[in-house]
């Protein structure tokens, strides 16, 4: 596989919309990453990042769900595309591998 | 507290919906709100609305931000979006075509923006100073250029309207000596210590209102005080101008470029009787008077006459043969009096007037017509090759108008393509300006450099010539093609009309005529320069060296003199107070007989060599004669002053200057030009000046200021002796000379660079006009490709096929000569009235003109018309 053209925030924001499943959108998508993480990061960083990763095709969306609590405003729903889940899992199969690889190193503390 | 009845800051949300692109907008509003409504409950409030807006602020992306696709009130954007995109492609197309039409004008920009920077630098001449508008230069009587010294200060007297006046004389070029350093520098002027009242001045050092009050004292310009004193300050120093200790009393800014009377230093008058009090009738100052706010100038001018007769009037009743003012009044046309010509216009509508800023109203008018003719030639390229190719565009048009475009969209369509040609086309010409622009200095006598032009307004010009000529040139094909009618266009009847042909035909001819009147023009102007270099002068230039500034000699003259007479290459030596081509004037007359008759005639006073030296053919009488000593009190006249006189014996009579001063004539020369042959030979008088170089000794009258000395053999080689001698004789002032034969030459300067004007301007017409010539035939003969072939094919000649096309394009020239002949007749006519002695205009002269244009284009068609011809019909005819 080539290089994934994947920054590490669009990677994190790429994961945690995979483990949200159906309830991707971008508050929702905020949060996840605070709780997970413990980053304090922008509304707007995540929507640029959501929008950069659908126009990779890393993802795609769709408008649904208007709520109260968004003032009656629909919202825009991400899932992953196969495209998507291929490459966190080859990012990961190649993190994986390439950690392994690392010789176990003798700090000198045995 | 309901959350959900807080509402985020307004400013915010607008600023939102202001910026946002709408098909985001909801999305990022609801975020927003969400989190918005969350804070609430877990930061409070006023946090939660400061981070609200922080979140919108956050939101300010490209990636967010209204495109002009989202601007929906302007759905014409999307539209422009592909007006320029089929432009572009139609310009790439027909890479032939789009080459010729921005070479043609960007060359004509080019020229236009040049001559745009000309005039508006011409028309700019001294706004600089404040209050220009009320300033004014008094005239004495009409046209006077010099005035009185008491004029200004009765005059400010008198009329309160008069705020302020500065009298001037110059320009004076002066000998500066700084220990032992000596530079002879020009453009200096003295004045009054009103000058900085009048004139906007920027004095760096010094005290405006005291430099210019004591005698000896100079202001300097920066450049000439950095000149003299580098890295230091000249204020306070003492300076040597010419033998005169004199102090710097000021440094002010240079004065800016524009302006009727350019300046390197401004001295102080001296503090004499001729300028602190003055008289009324010698006219020694340039007078200029700045008026009241609101001034009535016409009603200001209407009480002058009054004003001058009761000043000046008794004094000059003393110098005129009249015994009162109203015997004086009855015989002149107009009665005395002093006028107000504007400041501003001295440059260019009085250039009389201007102390050398050698502008002309004329020279403004004739650029702007040359640059006219040229803008015009290469519209009239871009209408013809627009609409030529009409034919090939049609289908596109009809395809168009089918979908639903109307006439209004199609052409704004056409009229953006010719603006996207016309904007290249800027491009290239500030190119070509550039590169330009000395070559233009040269035309136009003046300095311009890269600032000039890429000055904010002249590209403001520039940008404005652009829209006007993308409107002009792109208006009418836009007009003619968007009126096809869409059935025809689509099946493809549109021919390049007759009609249309017939225009383009028409703007053809025109572009030839306008090219023959260009060459007519240059042909002319430089007939009549050669027609002056080849007139007899009545006098031998050749060989005359010319020596200024004898009167710096003075007590050395004898010396001098003697060094020169003994080098080898002299043969003559001859002294005068004027010199033939510089300036001449006239004094007053009287004959002495029964009835005297008084005339101005022209005055120059000369050694008993000058006759000789210059060979000047006499045809009476004798020339002066050293060994008299009352020579001085005898005149010799040129052959108009004898004729003016009218007597049968002319030898022997008498002229008197009045007062009991009567000159005998000795002697009749030939007339022969002692200045420009723009000016008839006038008549004229010469008298003595003494070997001694006086003219009046007793008076301390010195009249050797010039001196001409006829030399043969090694030219240089005697110069450079004479320089020498000059140089034992005068330390302190350079040797200043030049060659009789030249200094007339340099006299039509002005003619010799409105030769080149012109030569350059016919040059860039037919080199526009042939560029659309060879574009519109290499079309012509596309369309007639069949029709050339079926000839062929029924027997014409390669020969006859040429000619056939040739005759065509000859029928154009011809057209065009029909209009350039009598109009160029005309205007050349008008030009050579500037001239006393003018060359005949022939038939030659206005043909020849016609036949190189139809030379030139028969070159530019005949390649195109042969390859043509000598094609294989098959190609032209297989094809359907």
């Amino acid at each position: 596989m080539p290089r994934t053209n994947l920054g590490e925030f669009e990677e994190l924001v790429l994961l945690i919309v995979a483990i949200l499943n159906d309830n991707a959108y971008g508050v929702a998508v905020m949060d996840e990453i605070e709780s997970q993480t413990e980053r304090k990061i922008n509304i707007s960083a995540v929507h640029s990042a959501l929008d950069r990763l659908e126009t990779k095709g890393f993802l795609k969306s769709h408008i649904g769900g208007a709520t109260k609590a968004r003032g009656g405003r629909r919202k825009r729903f991400f899932t992953i595309t196969v495209a998507g889940r291929t490459t966190i899992d080859f990012i990961k199969e190649q993190r994986n591998r390439l950690h392994d690889q690392i010789p176990g190193i003798d700090l000198g503390l045995s | 507290m309901d959350p959900f009845n807080q509402e985020p800051p307004q400013w915010a949300l607008k600023l939102l919906r202001l910026y946002c692109k709408p098909r985001m907008l909801e999305i990022i509003e609801g975020d927003v709100y969400e989190l918005f409504y969350k804070r609430i409950e877990n930061e409070g409030l006023s946090k939660a609305r400061r981070r609200f807006g922080w979140d919108v602020m956050r939101f300010f992306r490209v990636r967010y931000i209204k495109g002009l696709e989202d601007i929906n009130s302007l759905n014409n954007i999307a539209m422009f979006k592909n007006y320029f995109k089929v432009s572009v492609r139609s310009l790439l197309k027909h890479k032939f075509y789009s080459l010729i039409n921005i070479t043609g004008l960007s060359l004509g920009l080019a020229a236009c923006l040049l001559i745009t920077m000309y005039i508006n630098h011409e028309l700019s001449y001294d706004n600089f100073h404040k209050d220009a508008d009320r300033i004014y230069r008094m005239a004495n009587n009409q046209r006077g250029n010099w005035t009185p010294a008491r004029l200004g200060i009765q005059a400010k007297l008198d009329f309160p309207a008069i705020e302020e006046i500065v009298r001037i004389q110059g320009p004076f070029s002066q000998t500066f000596n700084l220990d032992g350093t000596i530079y002879r520098e020009e453009r200096g002027f003295n004045a009054d210590s009103t000058f900085h009242k009048v004139f906007t001045v920027n004095f760096l050092e010094g005290n405006p209102d005291k430099a210019l009050t004591e005698p000896n004292s100079v202001v300097l310009t920066k450049s000439l005080a950095d000149k003299y004193f580098p890295g230091r300050s000249a204020y306070g120093e003492l300076i040597d101008m010419d033998g005169e200790t004199t102090k710097i009393t000021g440094v002010i800014a240079d004065p800016p470029k524009n302006t009727h009377f350019y300046y390197n230093f401004i001295n102080s008058l001296p503090h004499e009787r001729y300028v602190t009090v003055g008289n009324w009738t010698g006219n020694n100052f340039f007078t200029y008077a700045k008026v009241a706010n609101g001034t009535d100038v016409a009603a200001l001018e209407a009480e002058f006459p009054d004003f001058k007769r009761r000043h000046a009037g008794t004094e000059m009743l003393e110098w005129s043969a009249y015994s009162t003012y109203e015997e004086l009044l009855a015989n002149v046309r107009n009665p005395p009096t002093f006028t107000l010509k504007p400041m501003r216009d001295l440059h260019l509508h009085y250039p009389g007037f201007a102390l050398g800023s050698n502008g002309d109203i004329n020279n403004v008018y004739t650029f702007m017509a040359v640059a006219g003719f040229i803008l015009l030639i290469a519209c009239i390229n871009f209408m013809n090759l627009s609409t030529a190719r009409s034919a090939a565009r049609s289908k596109e048009v009809g395809m168009r108008k089918v979908l639903g475009s109307l006439r209004g969209n199609l052409i704004n369509q056409f009229l953006v393509e010719s603006m996207i040609v016309v904007l290249i086309a800027m491009v290239l010409a500030l190119g070509i300006a550039i590169l330009a622009i000395n070559g233009f200095n040269g035309l136009a006598n003046r300095n311009f450099d890269l600032g000039d032009l890429m000055a904010p307004t002249t590209l403001l010009y520039l940008l404005a010539l652009v829209v006007i000529v993308g409107l002009v040139a792109g208006s009418y094909p836009a007009f003619y093609l968007s009126g096809f009618k869409p059935i025809k266009a689509l099946k493809g009847e549109i021919k390049s009309g007759s009609g249309n042909a017939f225009l383009r035909k028409g703007l053809v001819a025109f572009q030839f005529a306008i090219s023959i009147l260009l060459i007519i023009s240059t042909v002319v102007v430089y007939s009549q320069l050669q027609f002056m270099s080849n007139q007899k002068l009545g006098f031998e230039p050749e060989q005359v060296l010319l020596v200024k500034n004898g009167d710096r000699l003075s007590g050395n003259l004898s010396a001098f003199r003697n060094q020169v007479e003994a080098l080898p290459g002299v043969e003559q030596f001859a002294m005068s107070d004027r010199y033939f081509s510089g300036f001449v004037g006239n004094y007053g007359y009287e004959t002495v007989e029964d009835a005297p008759r008084s005339g101005n005639l022209m005055n120059l006073f000369v050694s008993a060599d000058f006759g000789q030296a210059l060979d000047l053919q006499l045809l009476e009488g004798r020339f002066f004669n050293k060994e008299l000593v009352r020579d001085t009190m005898s005149v010799i006249i040129n052959k108009k002053a004898a004729d003016w006189l009218g007597w049968d014996e002319v030898v022997g009579r008498k002229l008197s200057r009045g007062e009991g001063r009567d000159f005998t004539i000795v002697g009749v020369v030939e007339d022969f030009h002692y200045t420009s042959l723009k000016n008839d030979i006038e008549p004229l008088v010469l008298r003595n000046v003494t070997d001694e170089g006086w003219i009046n000794e007793q008076s301390g009258w010195w009249g050797a200021n010039y001196f001409s000395v006829k030399l043969n053999g090694n030219l240089r080689q005697t110069v450079n002796a004479i320089e020498t001698a000059w140089g034992r004789a005068v330390p302190d002032e350079p040797f200043n000379y030049t060659f009789m034969d030249d200094s007339f030459a340099a006299l039509y300067e002005e003619e010799r660079r409105f030769g080149s004007l012109f030569s350059a301007s016919s040059g860039l017409a037919i080199v526009i006009a042939c560029l659309g010539l060879f574009a519109l035939a290499a079309f012509t003969l596309e369309r007639r490709f069949k029709e050339i072939a079926i000839r062929k094919v029924l027997g014409a000649t390669v020969q006859s096929l040429s000619l056939l096309i040739l005759s065509d394009f000859t029928k154009l020239v011809a057209i065009g000569a029909v209009i350039a002949i009598p109009a160029g007749y005309y205007l050349m006519q008008e030009w050579l009235t500037n001239f006393a002695y003018q060359t005949p205009i022939s038939i030659f002269l206005l043909v020849l003109p016609a036949v190189v244009v139809a030379i030139i284009a028969w070159l530019t068609v005949g390649f195109q018309s042969v390859k043509t011809a000598l094609g294989n019909p098959v190609k032209a005819l297989r094809s359907e």
